[in-house]
């Protein structure tokens, strides 16, 4: 198999980057992105002053501002760092097609196996795109190059917050070897600590374990855990977030923990409604959908639901949602945010049935819809609704991966 | 095979103003860096070579190899001393300094020499030189003339050569002062552009002469783009013409000289450097 060269590129605290690009007299001081006007409001992102005087993503706003009292608090832009991630994008496009990313997260894997030709060596590569970036967008990415995703996703949590590491072909097993396996990706919370009470703190101590040994303690994971100990990773750089399988990603933060659920309910409408116009515009229908909540005390629970047949009916996605909702929420704790993904997307076919398959009201929700994003595609999404649903205070964020 | 490929012994007869028996100089040629995918698709390295196998057969060919990796990221002793390990005994290194030094100096450009020392200890004897290359932004002011002092002293422990690339530093007083430091001043081909540094057969360190042939492609070389930048194919009669110039009358005033080529495009740097060594062997039996 040939040798891959995979680069990594990582913006440290990319939302942080981008408001100090904007406004460069936010560089000399510590600095919080945190929703302002939320009473619950939760870290979004920090600056590296304001990470070593503690602060943390996810942390409450109030705890956050104690510790680090000289920050400057700004409420989150996800669309401008979207516009900066696309910029980013854009410029790395030059270079490869094959490129994953996240949303507006300032990571990118970039496969540039075989560009040699034509843009020289893989190091050229690197050093050229982060030369550019910093000159044309203002930021500073680290860049790691490695045979894998594994490796140089790695590699740049050893350099952080700016650098560039270069993991030699062949070399792979022996750079990891010596680093704490809390580093390794994928790596579950459980899986770590099963792994502290064994005394495997290295990866090389990892390593060392054949796939046998590991299948006891570790089962259908082993495997997984033992590839990514000896620095194996065949997974391919995928351009899924460039193309049309795509997930759809939607979540909101409620203002203030809550359990009512007519409340929930009228989030899970809003979100379903943004979920159901992107795939329309995209011409995707989603046979699965995950909701994610999350609860008061820090505790999240993960629930999905699916049907056969691909839609993108609001009222079809709507009722699914509800279904994941009735597994997810189990417990009497308010909740603080709920997101949605729908996935397992696919094109919506063009090709007509010769018998129609939707009855007269399907048909008619169909229409409905249609007018309602030409609506919203005008004058904003917020401008018209489906009866029964209150009106959604805060920030509704939606992703695209 | 021979055991030092790529290494040639020229003597220098007793000229009328040397005293006494000719002079004999080494000249080890190589090329800069050796880890390129396109020499496989060039045919220097064989099909399917791993990268990991590519310095073996590298020094099948040649002694000595410049290595520009530690330009792109800071020289780690672990992966220097794994990479010496897996090197043949005959094999020779240069080490570009990094460009945090050089090209996008650091504030704290006094730790990252500290570091550097560090990460390219595993070379030991098996260094001719630190090279520390300077971009063509940077030219002869106070302020750099104050910074290369400082980061010379830093590097005293090693065998040092300097590459210029603006033409304000082709001045006595800065071969004077390389010569009182026994630094190594690089002697470059490049093209013929106005502001580079001039090609020179000034020898500042006895022990050591440096070369660096960039290619003399005139049209690519501010382009930004280093297949452009580097891609040139010396004829025999340029490089035939060039050792009569410029080699010779250094080898003439040292003991030890280092040629590399950069023309990594298409191969051509080792195709070239081999090239080189023919020239060499030429001209060889043409004083026999």
């Amino acid at each position: 198999m040939k040798e891959r060269s995979v680069i990594h590129f990582n913006v440290a605290d990319f939302a942080v980057s981008v408001e100090r690009v904007v406004d460069s007299g936010l560089r000399q001081c510590p600095l919080i992105i945190a929703p302002l006007q939320a009473a619950r409001a939760v870290v979004y992102d920090m600056s590296e002053e304001a990470f070593r005087d503690g602060v943390r993503k996810g942390m409450a706003l109030r705890r956050a501002t104690k510790i680090c009292r000289g920050a400057t608090v700004l409420a989150p832009r996800p669309a401008l760092y979207q516009k900066a991630m696309t910029a980013f994008l854009k410029e790395v496009l030059n270079y490869s097609p094959l490129i994953e990313s996240g949303f507006a997260d300032g990571h990118l894997f970039v496969d540039v196996t075989g560009t040699h030709r034509l843009h020289g060596p893989p190091p050229d590569i690197g050093l050229r795109i982060r030369r550019h970036v910093r000159t044309h967008l203002g930021i500073n990415p680290i860049w790691t190059l490695g045979t894998s995703k594994l490796v140089s996703k790695v590699a740049s949590r050893l350099v952080k917050p700016v650098g560039e590491y270069i993991v030699s072909p062949g070399d792979e097993a022996l750079f990891l070897a010596p680093l704490p396996v809390a580093l390794l990706p994928g790596l579950t919370r459980q899986e770590l600590r099963k792994l502290e009470e064994f005394h495997l703190t290295t990866v090389g101590a990892l390593a060392g374990l054949s796939r046998q040994q590991l299948m006891v303690p570790f089962g259908s994971r082993s495997d997984y855990l033992h590839d990514i100990s000896q620095g194996i990773d065949d997974s391919v750089v995928s351009t899924s977030s460039l193309t049309t399988t795509q997930t759809v990603d939607c979540e909101q933060s409620f203002a203030d923990d809550t359990n009512d659920r007519q409340e929930i309910e009228a989030v899970i409408t809003d979100l379903v409604s943004r979920a159901g116009q992107c795939l329309r515009s995209r011409r995707q229908v989603a046979r699965r959908v995950g909701i994610w909540l999350r609860y008061s005390d820090g505790s999240h629970v993960v629930r999905q639901a699916s049907r056969r047949v691909g839609s993108n009916s609001d009222f079809v996605l709507h009722n699914l949602a509800l279904s994941a909702l009735q597994r997810a929420w189990t417990k009497r704790i308010r909740l603080r945010s709920c997101r949605l993904v729908y996935d397992r997307l696919h094109k919506q076919s063009p090709q007509l049935l010769l018998f129609p398959d939707k009855g007269v009201r399907e048909r008619r929700q169909e229409k409905l819809l249609g007018a309602m994003d030409t609506i919203r595609n005008r004058f904003g999404h917020q401008l018209i609704s489906i009866g029964s649903r209150s009106s959604i205070a805060g920030d509704v964020r939606s992703t695209i991966h | 095979m021979k055991a030092s490929p790529g290494k040639v012994d020229i003597i220098i007869p007793a000229g009328p103003k040397m005293a006494g028996a000719s002079h004999q100089c080494t000249l080890y040629v190589g090329t800069c860096g050796y880890s390129y995918t396109e020499w496989i698709d060039s045919g220097f390295y064989p099909a399917n070579t791993k990268n990991s196998a590519m310095l073996g057969l590298y020094s099948r060919c040649f002694s000595v190899v410049e290595l520009n990796y530690t330009w792109y990221q800071m020289a780690r002793a672990d992966a220097v001393a794994r990479m010496v390990d897996r090197a043949p005994e005959h094999l020779l290194f240069a080490a570009k300094l990094t460009r945090t030094m050089t090209h996008e100096r650091a504030a704290d450009w006094r730790e990252q020499l500290v570091l550097y020392c560090q990460g390219i200890a595993p070379l030991k004897k098996r260094l001719v030189a630190v090279l520390v290359q300077l971009p063509p932004d940077f030219h002869r002011t106070i302020d750099n003339r104050n910074y290369l002092a400082a980061l010379l002293d830093g590097l005293q422990e090693f065998p040092i050569a300097v590459e210029f690339r603006h033409v304000s530093w082709a001045v006595d007083s800065v071969f004077a002062e390389l010569e009182r430091r026994k630094v190594s001043l690089v002697t470059v081909d490049e093209p013929e552009l106005p502001g580079l540094f001039p090609s020179l057969d000034i020898v500042t360190n006895p022990a050591l002469f440096y070369v660096r042939f960039h290619g003399r492609n005139s049209t690519g070389w501010r382009s930004g783009n280093m297949q452009k930048k580097f891609n040139y194919d010396y004829s025999e009669e340029e490089l035939h013409s060039w050792t009569e110039t410029y080699i010779r009358p250094m080898a003439a005033r040292a003991d030890c000289g280092m040629l590399f080529f950069n023309n990594h495009v298409r191969a051509q740097a080792p195709r070239n450097a081999q090239k080189l060594v023919r020239v060499f062997a030429a001209g060889k039996r043409s004083l026999v």
